[in-house]
């Protein structure tokens, strides 16, 4: 539903001879009421196609009149836009394409290319100047600044995203086309993937985008990259980051030389280097990290399709706060209790134990075939490997061995078929996808997550109509085959109090060391669908509702993990008899777009049934103490919440935006609410630019938390002694941290010409009153404070 | 630089490729190697040179639903919760702690000594519940580089009749190896296990 309106501006002139009619008109941006060249315009189903000049102007001759045109337009940074013209005779027309704005463009705005993501959700996208300022940061980091969107960390360098409350298996993260496999279902497992290898990030959320996956009822992230231009040139950018907490900096450079006969090749690297971060009161001891990332693209556009070429690197080595690996449940009690890390050391550049180091290769090939100008067929073929290192504090020989040593690949082949016209969309596929994990033996530690072989099948249509002018219906269905072939180790303890034998017993293929190992294949199908209504009206408000339908097959650690965490002493354990978790999901969107006032509502209520949750069940003894057990769980869920977004134009140098969003999830049986759910965030930024200082922008942003008050109390009790008494103590893990407001600033001078290219200056100031707060989405709120003040001095080179 | 990165990316894959759509065979059993299964404490009368062995080990059983059981077994004893030493009072004994890892039979490992090669990363620390009793590292015991005791074989004092409760924890990376209460250390438990000590 291309938000792109036209404005009747017809003037005729009269020729009226046989197919001499011409057809002529500008381009002209939408948000910036300027014209936009290069964006092509063509007759549907004739050879006829034209490119806007600089000024915007188009013109189709030979057109013949009194006929029915069918007319595409589009433009490299625009949805593509459909129109029919009854040309009675030459005709001049005005069309306002909705035209991405690449510097301090709005939240707010939807992209909304129909024929690119097959919902007609509305996704949130990322400014390319707030992407570029959060550079230095990871993925769900840069997500934040979207209302609904909040990431769950383990410290300050692993954080994974969270949306509508969801995060971990139920949110899919898309890069350019494939769906990010990496070990992600732990809560100290951070997406492995960086940003700046790409262009555009948006998020859908509340929403599984069908094409890719059924499987997300929180949301989904899209990172891709535009086409690159068809002439001949060379360009790239260049972003040198400085930070003063952690004395880090990174180096994020970009390279695309393309040529007109459609070939193009890209190449981008970052490297990011950062020592020990410090909170307000004190440094926070090996959180030290180092990343460096590659990608390369390559490939040929050509009249009948386009063929790439992806691959890219990813390592990235992290410091996991010292004082965090403890023993037992006293430790952990200890550690409430006191108000700083038990270890604090100088300042370093060094990664001591524990760390986690990862590696993530893609490799990817795609091949479009445009059968006609609105017929497309698709092959990609993906490979992911990944490899993920957990190094703890170790005695011994096995000091240096990694305790988790995990190795993912993941071979995908998807094809899929689009057909479109000027009243609809129709996007069907197929996919097959292999994944096989594999631990490194030797570890010396038992599996968190045993081996197995996973193998999806499976296909999906989605349509999407323009019932009637303004309105817009769309309808999507997916299913999948997915079958684990699981090979598990059992401790014939765990074996005998679960009573796996009568259930479990067939499977078992080999008995060692008191311990059983089965194998067994584990057998879903999944069905997903999508349906939606989106009705425009009066050109700048538009509501719409729909209603997601996700089967979530359990993945396998919720099914099969059994392992200690180390830095919440607690026992893991996977339930291996899990039922498939079915999610309704009906979002409201309610939209205001005009010049001054922009505004978009979004409620969204969600029922899931045997939704999967880690729940305490009891103690296990060992001979370090008694260890809390933590189970997976089927629960029947609710979810309730609000994202608010909100921006006013208050002059013609001041814009104040508003970003506020909450969120209930409860037990619909027990009524407990659920754990690790935001709090309250409401994000409030005053913009300030002038015409007069046309090259400067200043941004004063600030973010509140709200103290989360509902939380279920997954205390346990613990006696320690005190004074020369045994007592009884609470540890308390649910009592979750005060609310806290942080002010950031951000300067932003450029583009200035510096000798062939264009250069930018950033000044950002994180956390300014240097405040010490803790985050009840950090998973290591107990050890420490966030940090502190953090100074980044951003320059930015454009070529 | 960089092109070897990418050289290696590539390479990488191209093999991985290949190599990845067979499931491997049966996965290997890990042996845990650095676990502790048991504490043995030899408690040896000074005045005529007898010992007794308390051995703390958790057992894996079912007992309870989820839960194992802290077994303690003392030679002469009946099993009660808790494992008790006997004392006479006025005494002196020597307390010698050792750790094993039992949980291959057929390779029982002596931690103890994984300790001893580590004695900078650690300690052992005997925190008691009650008066009447007093302990110190005593000869036979490791030093660790700054020539503080790990307390492995330590000296116990009795004075009067009295019942101690005593919680005996091996500690991993203590931010300190002095102190009176376990607090004062810091660090990761490794080994935490309980008794109670009758001076009679």
């Amino acid at each position: 539903m291309p938000t792109a309106f036209l404005l009747l501006m017809s003037v005729g002139s009269n020729y009226g001879q046989v197919c001499n009619t011409s057809f002529e008109g500008n381009i002209i941006s939408l948000e910036q009421n300027i014209p936009l060249e290069s964006a092509v315009v063509e007759v549907i189903g004739s050879s006829k196609i034209v490119t806007s000049t600089a000024s915007g102007y188009f013109k189709l001759e030979g057109l013949c009149p009194n006929s029915l045109i069918k007319i595409k337009i589009s433009h490299i940074n625009c949805p593509d836009f459909f129109t029919e013209i009854d040309l009675k005779k030459s005709l001049f027309e005005n069309f306002y394409l909705d035209h991405k704005v690449e510097e301090l463009s709005e939240i707010i705005l939807v992209d909304n290319k129909l024929n690119d993501l097959s919902t007609s959700s509305q996704p949130f996208s990322l400014s390319e100047l707030e992407k570029e300022r959060y550079s230095d940061s990871g993925l769900a980091v840069v997500l934040e600044k979207i209302s609904g969107v909040n990431t769950l960390s383990t410290g300050n360098k692993v954080s994974k995203p969270v949306i509508h409350g969801m995060f971990g298996s139920r949110v899919g993260i898309i890069y350019d086309g494939v769906m990010l496999e990496n070990q992600q279902w732990g809560q100290d497992h951070a997406p492995n993937i960086d940003l700046n290898a790409f262009d555009r990030i948006r998020v859908i959320k509340g929403a599984s985008v069908l094409k890719y996956s059924g499987s997300t009822p929180g949301g989904i992230i899209i990172i891709d990259s535009k086409a690159p231009k068809t002439i001949d040139t060379l360009y790239g950018k260049t972003i040198i980051n400085t930070l003063s907490n952690g004395r880090g900096g990174s180096i994020i450079s970009s390279i695309t030389n393309s040529s007109q006969n459609g070939k193009y090749i890209k190449s981008q690297i970052t490297i990011k280097k950062s020592g020990d971060l410090s909170s307000p009161n004190y440094l926070l001891s090996n959180t030290a990290s180092n990343e460096k990332n590659i990608s390369i693209t390559g490939g040929k556009n050509f009249t009948k399709g386009n063929i790439k070429l992806f691959l890219s690197y990813f390592n990235t080595e992290i410091g996991i706060l010292k004082s965090s690996h403890i023993g037992n449940i006293k430790d952990l009690l200890r550690v409430i209790e006191s108000d700083s890390p038990g270890v604090i050391n100088d300042f370093s550049y060094d990664i001591n134990y524990p760390n986690q180091d990862n590696t993530h290769y893609t490799a990817s090939l795609d091949y479009n075939h445009f059968f006609n100008i609105d017929k497309e067929l698709s092959f990609k073929y993906s490979f992911q490997f990944n490899n993920r290192k957990e190094y703890d504090l170790r005695i011994g020989d096995f000091k240096n061995i990694p305790a988790l040593d995990l190795n993912l690949s993941t071979h995908n082949v998807n094809s899929n078929y689009t057909w479109s016209n000027f009243s609809g969309e129709f996007v069907n596929g197929i996919f097959f996808e292999v994944q096989d994990n594999y631990s490194t033996p030797g570890t010396g530690v038992k599996r968190l997550i045993p081996d197995y072989l996973n193998t999806k099948l499976g296909g999906y249509f989605v349509y999407n109509s323009n019932l009637r002018k303004g309105l817009n219906f769309s309808f999507g269905l997916r299913y999948q085959y997915s079958s684990n072939d699981v090979y598990k180790f059992y401790r014939n303890s765990r074996w005998e109090n679960e009573n796996y034998e009568d259930l479990l017993g067939e499977y078992v293929i080999k008995e060692v060391l008191s311990q059983k190992l089965i194998r067994k294949k584990v057998v879903f199908n999944a069905f997903s669908s999508n349906v939606g209504l989106v009705k425009k009206f009066r050109d700048k408000y538009s509501l719409s509702i729909h209603h997601n339908y996700t089967e979530r097959a359990p993945n396998i650690a919720e099914m099969f993990s059994g392992g200690l965490h180390h830095s919440l002493a607690s026992i893991e354990y996977g339930d291996p008899f899990l039922k498939k978790e079915r999610t309704h999901k009906v979002l409201l969107d309610f939209e205001k777009k005009n010049v001054k006032l922009n505004y978009r509502i979004n409620p969204y209520l969600s029922y899931s049934k045997d939704y999967i949750l880690a729940q305490p069940a009891g103690f296990e003894q060992t001979i370090r103490g008694a260890f809390p057990v933590w189970e997976y769980s089927p629960i029947n869920s609710i979810f309730k919440g609000i994202d608010l977004d909100f921006v006013y134009q208050i002059n013609d140098y001041i814009k104040f935006k508003n970003s506020t969003s909450w969120v209930e999830a409860k037990d619909y049986n027990s009524k407990k609410h659920l754990v690790n759910i935001p709090p309250l965030v409401v994000n409030n930024e005053i913009q300030f630019s002038s015409d007069k200082f046309k090259k400067f922008n200043a941004i004063i942003g600030s973010k509140f938390v709200n103290k989360q008050n509902l939380f279920p109390n997954n205390n346990s009790i613990t006696s320690v002694i005190e004074n020369g008494e045994k007592v009884e103590k609470i540890v308390d893990i649910s009592t979750p941290p005060d609310g806290y407001n942080i002010l950031n600033l951000n300067f932003n001078w450029g583009p200035y010409n510096f000798v062939s290219s264009n250069f930018y200056l950033g000044l950002s100031i994180d956390n300014l009153m240097n405040k010490s707060y803790r985050n009840y989405l950090n998973r290591l709120r107990f050890y420490s404070d966030e940090i502190g003040r953090n100074i980044l001095l951003q320059i930015k080179i454009k070529y | 630089m960089p092109k070897n990165i990418y050289f290696k990316a590539t390479l990488l894959s191209t093999i991985l490729l290949f190599i990845s759509c067979d499931k491997d065979d049966t996965p290997e059993a890990e042996n845990e190697m650095e676990v502790f299964t048991k504490t043995v404490i030899v408690v040896t009368d000074l005045s005529d040179d007898s010992s007794e062995t308390y051995n703390f080990e958790v057992e894996e059983h079912d007992h309870d639903h989820d839960h194992s059981v802290l077994r303690q077994t003392q030679d002469d004893d009946d099993h009660g919760d808790h494992t008790v030493i006997e004392l006479k009072s006025n005494s002196e004994y020597k307390f010698e702690i050792s750790f094993l890892n039992e949980s291959d039979p057929n390779n029982i490992i002596d931690m103890t000594e994984e300790v001893i090669e580590e004695a900078d990363d650690h300690h052992v620390f005997y925190e008691l519940v009650g008066n009447g009793i007093s302990y110190d590292s005593t000869s036979g015991d490791t030093f660790d580089s700054n020539s503080n005791p790990l307390n492995l074989v330590t000296k116990w004092t009795t004075t009067t009749a009295t019942e101690v409760e005593v919680e005996a924890y091996l500690l991993h990376q203590p931010t300190s190896k002095t102190g009176n209460t376990r607090d004062d250390f810091g660090g990761a438990t490794d080994v935490e296990i309980e008794f109670e000590a009758h001076v009679e």
